[in-house]
């Protein structure tokens, strides 16, 4: 079997923002620096930036429950042409924000679904390929936008509300 | 660590045009949006009962999935008192956002104010 090098990551920003409303804000900005200089074209990089602002909402939300104190911690490499940003919170295991149901705009505006649970949908379809792993109670979710202009195929399906399966889920999509 | 980041909160300004009535948000659409976008509604459809509500994203810099909701929100409302809810001034990233949620299904998006006051007062209105 043959096996290709991967190059090394290289870190082109790491930081942390305290788990205050507002603060995916600042996380998103930080990223947006970060990867200014990478080539992501701009439409990818508008993705790029919703998926952040959204996992790091959750992080702060969900993960951390709105204590300042705690972290939301942010890195940001590169991966030859790949750009990974990768968001923890202290929350541990614990399942993914919303309805355990993929949104269905229809659903929501017959009253069968909760107006919420938009977070996690419009990950998914920002990036890439979306891999949450646990480790104790650092909790990240990793977020991978592919060099070489690859356009997110809208997505059904998958993970919320049910994909922490043991201590790591990828979702190539 | 950084500090809590500078919020841009939402502005809504109302005013009728024809049988429609536009909502002009200025800001961010997230969270904190609400009781300005409830409010915007209300007083869109209290003067007027237009047929037709207008919201114009021309000077939002951020949406977020909560503010999707929000919309969601208004949309269903609308639609419960058979009124037709139309979009404008959209980024092109939002307007991707608009698609991926299927909101562009419900809601018919316009390029800019202007377009969509014209087309509301034409013959395809």
């Amino acid at each position: 079997m043959t096996s290709v090098a991967r190059p090394a990551p290289r870190r082109l920003a790491a930081f942390a923002v305290a788990s205050e409303p507002g603060n995916e804000r600042l996380a998103l900005a930080q990223v947006a620096e970060a990867v200014a200089a990478s080539g992501l074209p701009p439409a990818r990089l508008e993705r790029l930036k919703t998926a952040v602002a959204e996992a790091t909402m959750n992080a702060i939300e969900h993960g951390n429950r709105g204590r300042p104190e705690v972290p939301v911690d942010v890195e940001v490499t590169q991966e030859g042409d790949d750009i990974v940003v990768a968001i923890t919170d202290l929350g541990g295991e614990h399942a993914p924000p919303g309805p355990a149901e993929e949104p269905d705009l229809l659903l929501k505006l017959e009253g069968e679904q909760q107006a919420r649970g938009w977070g996690l949908f419009l990950i998914r379809n920002m990036v890439d390929a979306m891999q949450v792993r646990t480790d104790g109670p650092r909790h990240t979710i990793q977020l991978t936008m592919r060099g070489g202009g690859a356009t997110p195929v809208p997505h059904s399906g998958g993970l919320e509300g049910g994909g922490h399966e043991g201590s790591g889920h990828e979702e190539e999509l | 660590m950084k500090e809590a980041a500078m919020k841009k909160s939402c502005e809504a300004a109302v005013h009728p045009v024809g049988g429609a009535a536009v909502i002009e948000l200025t800001g961010e659409v997230d969270g904190g949006a609400a009781g300005v976008l409830n409010a915007a509604y209300e007083q869109a459809v209290e003067s007027g009962e237009p047929g037709t509500v207008v919201l114009d994203f021309a000077r939002v810099g951020y949406i977020n999935s909560t503010g999707i909701a929000l919309i969601v929100s208004v949309l269903a409302r609308a639609r419960a008192e058979r009124r037709k809810v139309v979009a404008s001034g959209l980024s092109e990233h939002y307007r991707e956002i608009f698609d991926i949620t299927r909101l562009s299904d419900f809601i018919e998006v316009f390029g800019d104010l202007d377009t969509a006051v014209s087309q509301l007062a034409g013959p395809a209105a």
